[in-house]
């Protein structure tokens, strides 16, 4: 019980260590810190033991039976998912930290850096492993401003604004959250989560929004908690804070990347129940992450710079994860950010010293000179449809013949083929940028990238599945009710396919030197569409225009009436 | 005179007596200056030893305790000046007759009332300018308080509730009697403003608790009509300001107006209200000592847009504003979140529609105070300003209403009375925007 504790209490001595002491030992205490933090990853390791083993721990600080008497009931509830996401944070920030160590010597604020950065362990920490919604809230809100101060260079302008917009668009959907919260309690009488959920799928309540038009009382709830997690997960189209957060600290970057944007995932996580009472909600969500995760990667795309090339990829990944969360895969989704959290920290990291060296170094980063590589052989081809086209078919059809799983009248196992198959056919088209010469290890990184990404997905995703969600029916209750129209799911299946498919083709015709016969229009649409991704669909300017609007009627309203402002 | 009577006007003579006590300082500022501080701190210590004599009203004892802990802070974060003396004096004139009205019964408490009004208002008079005509409204504002006070009095209902209702809606700011409370918070003199604004809601809170149960249906609606329209109206005014009072003014009557709205819903004042009311009143005090401070450096008439980089120059009140901000703007773990939180939770609201306008108030305040705050704290530093950081008593002012607006967000509503919320079944079935099947 007391390592629950301790986890939270390490973070906060380690921000103590650095706040408290001179100038002259600041290096010496910061180093220290380090230790700190290392403890509460190793507090969050046993705790991650603990509950796998005894069940959840759970200590409240308050009376459960009159929770509307404290404003802001504090407690902390470790089950499996928070003593996960406990330990992601806890570990990657121990990295984030060493290493902003020596990314922040000398610089005049380092110390409050640090501080800062030891607190908003300390808040994510507290916040995954909230024991009630009001707590949550509290530090989901708590979250909000520190980022704005983590933006930490405030005399610079554009550091400024960014820090304003992301200050006030989190904001936006914090607002959301707050409704949700207030609603819920409103219909439900509670805000602990266990109770919630048991009151929300058996009081079903309509709300009639206007006359002829009903919304389920867990729909309306869980649509404005969505609204929340669209905030800080960065997505269409509240996601502009991201990329306008650019001028913080590398090191912040790496942990915004790995840790703070997880937090829209791990919400929907922890309410899994509700949502899974709500096929609308589940449907919003697959459509804005899928919204999301398109443009994202394709404005990744489309960017020039480091920074914005990684905060669009992070905004594309974070849309796949709703979409997840959308097809009712909440376990798959947390797969997701913990692998994208630990590869996108070591990116943001390294891409510090990317930049660094393109500062010292004139030729720096190289010029790919395509015309001296030779192209792939018939080998990598043919290895490149198998292992993309093929595989993944006999895979359908052993599922589908041998194991005789119902396909058919399962969307959740159609959905995890399929992602199987989009990961590795995004995988193999990645390899085959590389242009190496000699093409059978070309071939056999192909095979084995399949292999893993099968492995991975049909073993440790499930085995996951079934650590995260021990009761299959639970699971198997999200993925019904996320159930798609069967025509909607065909014809995105159809749409996919077709998609990877042409996409292969059109790749395998340009490397062989063949005319890809496209239509003019199409052509002309790819070019005219670069200049609004690389603008990032003018979402900024909209923004501006939308600020300005509303500052401009406010001042028209203040100058027609009558008053002091006068 | 029984006991509670006399514990009542022992409460309010002290300040009343420091205030005597504290003229034969008059030569000499800075212990003027120490001994209100005293008195106000001897009044504080006075209410916490004798509370238990006295009856609890239905909004609890909070606002008796945060009357003169907040002039203690107001006249903290005051220079000692010659020019501030009477402001000085008058604050602890102000503090006796406030926790007059909040713990007399009628007919001492409305002649209390009155006498605030009339002092305000000739104060409000003296200190006006033709550059601000505007202020006559507010002048005009509390003589219809005064008028409606001593009228509550003398006339039966349902004459003397309405009468008490706008008494309630001149002192806890409620459109469209809202224009004393931006008068005094931008034109009375020294340390008054950062005390009045916590002090008169906290009386009109009082009024409204005891007069809310009598009114008609109505009127409630009515009220809560208009309480919807001042929060999107104070919202929006102060979107639209660039002098930091006039912005804490409007930014407080959007804050109230919520509170008038969850009154007017259920029909009560609750401890809950007096949490809202109480800590948005020291939030915004805070704030107005923090400008003080900004002003003692750089001139009375200083324009906030010249002010930039303070962070830098001076951490400690950076800090310090950043956390007085944070609990203005209505963030966790602060008393305003606390006590806005707490009505949102304690009773079901009677309008979704009410509820979005009333967040969107709530979110337009990390609008404006954070653009404010950002403004000054950040940003290039001026070659042209001395930045010097807070001094002690500055210091002590803003750390201490920081620390008690988090210890409020932090502590049970029940702390300061006995819950009287009703229960979450009570919400559902009480609500009529739901049906259940």
């Amino acid at each position: 019980m007391t390592i629950m504790l301790l986890v939270p209490a390490f973070l906060l001595v380690a921000a103590a260590i650095v706040l408290i002491g001179s100038d002259s030992s600041q290096h010496a205490r910061a180093r220290m810190a380090a230790y700190s933090i290392g403890a509460a990853f190793v507090g969050a390791v046993a705790a991650l033991y603990q509950v796998t083993t005894g069940g959840p721990l759970a200590i409240r600080f308050y009376d459960l039976s009159s929770v509307a008497s404290f404003a802001i009931p504090i407690g902390l509830y470790v089950d499996r998912l928070s003593a996960v996401m406990m330990t992601l944070i806890t570990g990657v920030s121990v990295i984030i930290y060493s290493y902003s160590i020596g990314y922040m010597y000398q610089d005049r604020h380092a110390r409050r850096y640090l501080a800062m950065i030891c607190l908003t362990d300390f808040v994510l920490i507290c916040m995954v492993s909230s024991s009630n919604l009001m707590m949550l809230f509290l530090f989901w809100q708590v979250l909000s401003y520190l980022l704005y101060v983590l933006a930490h260079n405030h005399s610079h302008a554009g550091t400024l604004v960014g820090a304003f917009k992301t200050f006030t668009l989190l904001r936006v959907a914090d607002t959301a959250f707050l409704a949700g919260i207030a609603f819920a309690y409103q219909l439900y009488g509670t805000l602990e989560f266990q109770e919630l959920f048991v009151r929300a799928a058996e009081i079903p309540i309509a709300l009639s929004l206007w006359p002829g038009m009903d919304i389920s009382g867990a729909t309306a709830v869980s649509l404005l908690f969505f609204i929340g997690a669209m905030g800080k997960s960065a997505q269409f189209p509240i996601h502009l804070w991201l990329p306008g957060s650019l001028f913080a600290p590398t090191p912040v970057h790496a942990l915004l990347h790995a840790g703070i944007i997880n937090a829209g995932g791990f919400l929907i996580n922890r309410l899994a129940p509700l949502f899974g009472l709500s096929s609308t909600t589940l449907h919003v969500a697959f459509v804005i992450g899928t919204l999301t995760a398109v443009l994202g990667a394709t404005m990744m795309l489309a960017q020039n710079d480091i920074k914005k090339t990684l905060g669009f990829s992070t905004i594309g990944q974070m849309g796949y994860m709703i979409m997840e969360c959308g097809l009712g895969a909440f376990s798959l989704a947390v797969f997701h950010l913990i692998a994208h959290g630990l590869f996108k920290a070591t990116v943001f990291l390294n891409c510090g010293n990317v930049i660094h060296k393109a500062r010292q170094e004139p030729h720096f980063p190289y010029v790919d000179y395509q015309a001296d590589e030779g192209g792939l052989s018939r080998l990598t081809w043919f290895t490149g449809f198998v292992t993309t086209l093929f595989i993944p078919l006999l895979i359908l059809l052993v599922t589908h013949g041998v194991l005789r799983i119902p396909l058919l009248e399962s969307q959740g196992t159609v959905i995890f083929l399929f992602f199987i198959w989009i990961t590795s056919s995004q995988a193999i088209l990645t390899l085959t940028r590389l242009r190496q010469v000699a093409s059978w290890k070309v071939s056999a990184a192909m095979l084995m990238t399949l292999l893993f990404i099968v492995f991975v997905y049909l073993g440790a995703a499930e085995a996951f599945t079934a650590f995260l969600y021990p009761n299959p029916e639970e699971v198997a209750s999200y993925f019904k009710a996320a159930d798609l129209p069967d025509w909607m799911f065909d014809l995105i299946l159809i749409m996919a396919t077709v998609l990877t498919i042409a996409s292969w083709s059109y790749l395998y015709l340009r490397a062989h030197g063949r005319t890809v016969r496209m239509p003019a229009w199409i052509e002309g649409l790819r070019i005219r569409l670069y200049l609004p991704f690389m603008n990032r669909l003018y979402a900024d300017e909209f923004y501006h225009l939308l600020g300005n609007g509303i500052m401009r009627l406010v001042h028209q309203l203040d100058k027609r009436e009558r008053g002091w402002s006068r | 005179m029984n006991d509670g009577a006399f514990v009542a006007w022992l409460l309010a003579g002290l300040p009343l007596l420091g205030a005597l006590a504290s003229f034969a300082f008059w030569p000499n500022p800075a212990r003027l200056k120490l001994s209100s501080v005293v008195w106000s701190a001897v009044s504080l210590g006075s209410i916490a030893g004798l509370s238990n004599q006295l009856v609890i009203p239905p909004e609890g004892l909070l606002p008796l305790y945060l009357l003169p802990l907040t002039a203690m802070v107001s006249l903290l974060g005051q220079p000692p000046h010659a020019d501030h003396r009477l402001s000085w004096i008058t604050t602890l004139v102000f503090l006796g007759l406030g926790l007059c009205v909040v713990t007399s019964q009628p007919p001492v408490s409305s002649v209390a009332s009155m006498l605030l009004f009339s002092v305000v208002a000739l104060l409000l008079y003296r200190h006006h300018s033709v550059l601000w005509p505007m202020s006559w409204w507010g002048i005009g504002t509390y003589a219809l308080g005064a008028l409606c006070a001593s009228l509550s009095l003398a006339v039966d209902t349902p004459l003397s509730s309405v009468a008490s209702l706008v008494t309630s809606a001149v002192l806890l700011p409620l459109m469209p009697f809202h224009d004393g409370h931006l008068t005094a918070v931008t034109r009375l003199p020294g340390n008054l403003p950062s005390f009045i604004v916590l002090l008169l809601p906290s009386i009109g809170l009082h009024g409204l608790a005891t007069m809310l149960p009598t009114v008609p249906d109505v009127v409630a609606w009515t009220v809560s009509l208009f309480a919807l329209v001042g929060a999107f109206y104070g919202a929006v005014k102060a979107l639209a300001q660039t002098r930091v009072r006039l912005l804490l003014a409007y930014s407080s009557l959007s804050f109230f107006s919520m509170l008038w709205w969850f009154a007017a819903a259920t029909r009560s004042a609750t401890p809950r209200s007096a949490l809202l009311v109480g800590t948005v009143g020291l939030a915004t005090s805070g704030l107005l000592v923090a400008w003080q401070v900004v002003r003692t450096r750089y001139g009375d008439d200083v324009d906030p847009q010249a002010v930039s980089g303070l962070a830098s120059g001076m951490p400690q009140y950076a800090v310090l504003l950043s956390l007085l901000a944070l609990a203005a703007m209505g963030l966790p773990p602060f008393g305003v979140f606390a006590g806005f939180m707490g009505l949102l939770l304690s009773a079901p609201f009677p309008s979704s529609g009410g509820l979005v306008i009333t967040l969107l108030a709530w979110l337009a305040a990390s609008w404006y105070i954070m653009q404010m705050v950002q403004r000054l704290l950040f940003g290039l530093r001026r070659p042209e300003l001395r930045y010097a950081d807070i001094l002690r008593a500055e210091c002590a002012a803003l750390l201490i209403v920081v620390l008690v607006l988090l210890a409020l967000g932090l502590a049970p509503a029940t702390l300061f009375a006995p819950d009287q919320t009703m229960s979450a079944t009570d919400s559902i079935t009480g609500s009529v925007v739901w049906t259940k099947y």
